[in-house]
């Protein structure tokens, strides 16, 4: 809302200039957004004397007096000025908005060798008008060298005070601050004529629910013509522009009041006949804005007996619209239901400066004041007879809202105590009626009809900590009940894991968890893979030795998710490409985010992309966010939202110390260990699998042993790998990046506190083992039978050597271990470590096929 | 005998002082005190052959010399590995300004740190941190916030819908203000971060996505004065002990009275600058008296209980913490912006 400042001083006196009127608005609960000063340099004047400018067909040379001190020369080009005429003129330094909306200051010139020390302007450059009329001619009895410079404060009213969309709402607001008196506008109704308005008008109200109070009056032998100055200018600066005296009357009322009005031409509406009442199925009205509009049942009309005039509260119709032959009006002061106008207005896709009032509630007891001030003033500025009496229909009146009170309930919120007497006093500043019981401080308070938004006692305790000021409301150190301290929770688990990430070199992205499909698909190597791999996380993935890609493997991959979907999370389905699981938004800002993630991949992927695009080329990035199930067979109706880990990895170590030397699978495997240690896991395992978004050899299903379980059972609780070339392709990046997506609810499900393992006293026996084995035994098998064979003496087994190629037999491979054993109770000796040792190679032979290398 | 002894004494202590290594003390001590050839050692050997006489005489000497040529030999030695010390530790100087070896230290994003940093302010404060969930019914988002359908404030916050008037993405952290008063009795302390959505257009101020912090706090004893209390201590931790905070009268539908939260700007220490568009104070966010229909909602009793509640942008905290003119750099994750935190 925009309140001129002078305007605002004809219904409050204060003393406060626009910077500290906006600073009281505020520290009031008024949100100023901005102050603008308008019309700075811009005075009234006289062209005392006119001549052309030689050489030019259309310049004028002027004498122009602002009544005092010497006469100012100005060059004009407008063809409608004359001498005597009284302008508004523009010195150096005043500025303007062109069409473009730049700024244009004035300067002193010369044009065509003539000195120029100003610019008379015309009501466009004001922003009074819209057409190029010429220079603005101001009535002959304006006084010389009036300032027009004024300043504009931008209010941010919030929706609930519907009563603060008006200068003298405002003002009151005002009064109340500055302990000052609000003057309501006079209201003289100079009525006219014997025929009472019962005799040349009638309304039939049908819709009295939509329509808690109508009103309307007959105003005769008007004159159309122009808005006075003053009015145009209250308006521009208001942001409206002036059309017509009558229309720019009704705006300014409703300015003023902050009561809408419609003003039809009398003589258009049939029968002079004015009835409210819903639309009937296929209806239509040509509005003022030049559009045909479809109605429907639930929109109200005005309408006379043969049609619609109007979208009530809305927009009127161009049928009855007043136009420069309109002589006589027919007047309309209305309230309607908010939550109507609100719904037409939306459907329509109008909103205009009446129905985004009538939106917040327009007090039905304004009516009546708004009609009589607009016809005072159509009397006053255009002529108009006002025709006596006024028609009404007001159903139902809302009873006064009244609250019991007692100045206690402010201590119970605000913590301050307050008096009875300043309480009332606040109160009725604020023109509530308070009737106070002197024995114990109570009181009825009477809600004025405006306050719609004041319903109990906490709602009379803001306003009373407003008048009195919020900075009465000081701190003081929380005391009072404190809860229990809380458990280990989500919130802190994510510190640690973000905390560890941070320390395995990896940088935190936050990206936003509205996506697209098509994004999400692109995630898959061809369309016959399912999308369930998509939540690597959760569910299984085929090992890889079942063959490649086929219609049965995806059966079985489906089988297998059921089965551990029914066993170890029912709240995961199967599911396949078209029919992901996901969250999908009915009015997305764009088709790019249309849905909520399954997965933090592919926004990890085009974070990597993005990122190799700006030059970054070595990135360790992580995410941890949310994934968005949708569960729509479930009797839940939110969604499953589960907490994920996400890693992306590429490019190569930089360091001058050593060569460079490119990131591997081996790099990401690290990571992922790292964060296991910190929960202190020792039953997670790396299984060979294939999934579409990676490399078909280069991928591994994360698995932990449940040790809750009786007989050993491992649980997916994630999936890692280089990504697939085709896809990495499809995301823009041509070097080779590492995935890795971890559900961290399942993972954390497996934190353990640390075991303590007793130190032995005693030295340990080292002894390396070349092991020569198929190439398809996974390194972790052997290791994990040496590791066992060795049973309770096993320390360690570390591989140091993997190596193919001369005196190793086609399709073989030697792994190299170091193996530290050790005895809690004594020495081990040479011959103990003979014997493990051949008891080793026995295990490897019997278990895996493998040769123990002399 | 003794002439030999003397004229070997000589030479040996003139042949040691040119010797500049320990390699060359080493071939000394073999030329001359060696267990096999060395030319004392021949000597001595040969004093066997020396009459009984002398033999004591020329023993005695030959003692001396030879522990004469040792400690000389130990001195001399000594002095070499100083030497040779000193010119290995010239010969081992570093670049000191060459860069470190890569230890590979990560970075958290910026809107996490501040939403850990704010959260740990209120945990010493004695709150709960509790996270709730994004996806939300109509019935937690408004309805239970005294935010009826029709309600003109839904205006205020343009609503992503997955089911219209049903099922959308949260507008704002508060359904957790519901969701933790239906869980538990009072006393309730408690802060809730997370991600909030608006549909609406995004541009260097605005996202469609971003992070608010709810906090909440009801007892028998709770006024808006234990309100700025909490809010004053918190800014003062996090923008510094000179920092004030001011209350502005404000309106949301679920607290009554409501106050908007503004600090003093700690760019320009108050006396006005861009970032705080010359008022010295910027705005935190929104807070106020949980309102009595809430505590209803909830079936708390609002003439035995009451308790406040707030809400802090943390896009807005971060972008003035650090300095940060634009907040689609939060979301733009580029590694220079990542590896300034
Ligand atoms: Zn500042």
């Amino acid at each position: 809302m925009k309140v001129p400042y002078h305007w605002l001083k004809e219904y409050v006196s204060f003393d406060a200039s626009p910077e500290e009127l906006a600073e009281k608005l505020t520290m009031a609960g008024l949100e100023v957004e901005s102050v603008e000063h308008v019309w700075n340099n811009i005075i009234t004047a006289r062209i005392n004397h006119l001549e052309p400018v030689k050489g030019s067909s259309h310049l004028n040379a002027t004498k122009i007096f602002t009544g005092e001190g010497r006469e100012l020369s100005v060059v004009c080009g407008a063809p409608n000025i004359k001498e005597g005429d009284i302008v508004p003129l523009a010195l150096p330094g005043a500025q303007f908005f062109n069409d473009a909306g730049e700024t244009l200051t004035i300067q002193a010139t010369k044009k065509m060798g003539v000195v120029s020390e100003g610019m008379l302007c015309s009501p466009r450059e004001l922003g009074l008008s819209s057409d190029h009329e010429g220079i603005y001619i101001l009535p002959n009895d304006t006084p010389l060298g009036v300032s027009l410079a004024d300043a504009v404060i931008h209010l941010d009213i919030k929706a609930h005070r519907g009563d603060l969309f008006s200068m003298v709402g405002i003002a009151r607001e005002m009064a109340a601050l500055f302990g000052a008196k609000l003057k309501q506008p006079e209201i003289k109704l100079p009525e006219k004529g014997k025929n009472s308005i019962k005799k040349m008008a009638s309304i039939t109200v049908k819709a009295e629910d939509d329509c808690p109070r109508f009103t309307a009056r007959v105003i005769r032998n008007i004159k159309m013509g122009k808005a006075p100055l003053w009015m145009a200018q209250r308006l521009a600066l208001a942001g409206m522009r002036s059309i017509n005296v009558i229309v720019d009357i009704t705006n300014y009322v409703m300015l003023e009041l902050g009561q809408p009005l419609h003003a039809f031409d009398y003589d258009k509406v049939a029968n002079h006949h004015l009835i409210i009442r819903r639309a009937e199925p296929g209806e239509t009205l040509g509005t003022l804005d030049g559009a045909m509009r479809e109605l429907t049942p639930d929109m109200v009309l005005v309408c006379d007996e043969s049609g619609p005039l109007s979208v009530a509260g809305v927009m009127g119709g161009a049928s009855s619209e007043i136009s420069s032959d309109t002589t006589q009006i027919l007047l309309e002061a209305a309230s309607w239901n908010p939550v109507n106008i609100r719904k037409t207005s939306a459907k329509l896709g109008l909103r205009s400066e009446a129905s985004s009032r009538y939106e917040k509630g327009v007090d039905p007891e304004l009516a009546l004041q708004g009609l009589n001030r607009a016809a005072q003033l159509m009397a006053e500025l255009a002529g108009g007879e006002i025709v006596p009496g006024y028609l009404e229909s007001y159903a139902h009146p809302s009873p006064n809202v009244t609250i019991p009170f007692h100045a206690s309930a402010c201590e119970w919120l605000l913590g301050y105590s307050v008096t009875p007497e300043e309480a009332a006093g606040a109160l009725r500043s604020l023109e509530f009626a308070v009737e106070q019981n002197s024995d114990d401080g109570s009181m009825l308070v009477t809600v004025p009809s405006w306050r719609g938004d004041i319903l109990e006692s906490a709602d009379l305790v803001e306003e009373i900590a407003r008048e009195l000021g919020y900075d009465r409301i000081t701190g003081k150190y929380p005391t009072g009940d404190a809860p229990e301290p809380q458990a280990a929770n989500w919130f802190d688990i994510q510190y640690q894991f973000r905390r560890r990430l941070q320390q395995c070199g990896c940088a935190e992205i936050v990206t936003y968890p509205l996506t697209n499909q098509r994004s999400t698909l692109q995630l898959l190597t061809d369309e016959s893979d399912t999308a369930q791999l998509l939540i690597g996380a959760v569910d299984e993935l085929a090992p890889a030795e079942k063959g490649k890609k086929n219609n049965g493997k995806n059966k079985q991959k489906q089988q297998s998710a059921q089965s551990v979907s029914e066993t170890y999370d029912q709240a995961i389905p199967p599911l396949s490409a078209d029919e992901l699981p996901a969250v999908r938004l009915v009015n997305a800002i764009s088709a790019k985010m249309d849905m909520l993630r399954i997965t933090l991949m592919n926004a990890m992927l085009e974070t990597i992309s993005a990122n190799l695009r700006y030059g970054n080329a070595s990135l360790r990035l992580f995410e941890i966010g949310r994934r968005y199930i949708a569960l729509p067979n479930s009797e839940r109706q939110l969604p499953d939202e589960r907490r994920t880990l996400c890693v992306g990895l590429t490019g190569y170590t930089e360091s001058w110390t050593e060569p460079r030397r490119e990131y591997d699978f081996f790099d990401m495997k690290a990571i992922i260990e790292n964060i296991a240690g910190g929960l202190h896991m020792t039953n997670l395992r790396f299984t060979q699998t294939q999934s579409p978004i990676f490399h078909p050899g280069r991928c591994a299903l994360l698995e932990v042993e449940d040790s809750h379980a009786k007989e050993s059972r491992f649980h997916t609780i994630g999936v890692m790998g280089e990504v697939h070339p085709i896809i990495a392709e499809r995301f823009g990046i041509s070097q080779r990046t590492y995935l890795c997506e971890i559900d961290l609810a399942r993972l954390y499900l497996h934190n353990t506190p640390p075991r303590f393992q007793p130190i032995s006293r005693y030295p340990a026996l080292t002894r390396d083992i070349a092991v020569v084995a198929d190439i398809s035994v996974p390194a972790q098998t052997i290791a994990d039978v040496i590791k066992a064979s060795g049973g309770e003496l096993t320390r360690s087994v570390t591989l140091f050597d993997v190596y193919m190629g001369d005196q190793i037999p086609e399709g073989k491979r030697s792994l190299a271990f170091t193996v530290e054993y050790q005895a809690q109770d004594r020495n081990l000796s040479d011959a103990d470590g003979d014997f493990l040792r051949e008891q080793t190679a026995n295990e490897l032979k019997k278990q895996v096929h493998a040769v123990v290398r002399e | 005998m003794l002439d030999l002894l003397r004229i070997l004494q000589e030479s040996a202590l003139k042949a040691l002082l040119s010797a500049e290594t320990s390699a060359e003390i080493a071939q000394w001590q073999n030329l001359y005190l060696g267990r096999q050839d060395g030319e004392l050692t021949k000597i001595l050997r040969g004093l066997k052959d020396v009459p009984a006489a002398d033999r004591k005489t020329i023993g005695q000497r030959a003692n001396e010399v030879k522990n004469e040529l040792e400690e000389q030999a130990e001195l001399r030695k000594k002095a070499i590995a100083e030497q040779e010390l000193v010119s290995a530790l010239v010969a081992e100087r570093l670049d000191v300004t060459l860069p470190a070896r890569t230890l590979n230290s990560g970075y958290m994003h910026p809107i996490s740190q501040t939403i850990y940093e704010i959260c740990g302010i209120f945990q010493k404060l004695g709150f709960h941190v509790i996270e709730g969930p994004e996806v939300e019914t109509d019935y937690y988002n408004f309805q239970a916030l005294n935010i009826p359908q029709d309600h003109p404030a839904r205006d205020m916050q343009d609503t992503f819908w997955v089911e219209p008037g049903q099922i959308l993405l949260r507008t704002q952290t508060s359904p957790n203000q519901i969701r933790i008063m239906e869980q538990t009795k009072p006393p309730v302390r408690a802060v809730v971060p997370g991600k909030v959505y608006r549909n609406e257009a995004t541009d260097a101020t605005h996202e469609a996505m971003f992070h608010q912090i709810e906090g909440l706090a009801i007892d028998s004893s709770t006024t808006m004065r234990d309100l700025r209390g909490a809010l004053e201590a918190f800014a003062r931790e996090l923008f510094g002990p000179q920092t004030k905070t001011r209350f502005r009268p404000s309106y949301f539908p679920f607290t009554e009275p409501s106050a908007e939260v503004d600090v003093t700007c700690n760019v320009c220490g108050g006396s006005g600058c861009r970032v705080c568009k010359f008022s010295g104070w910027v705005e935190i966010g929104g807070s106020g008296m949980v309102h009595p229909q809430v505590l209803r909602n909830v079936q708390y009793d609002p003439a035995v209980y009451r308790g406040y509640a707030f809400g802090i942008g943390v896009e807005r905290i971060a972008m003035m913490r650090y300095g940060i003119n634009e907040i689609r750099l939060f979301s733009q994750n580029d590694l220079r912006f990542l590896r300034q935190f």
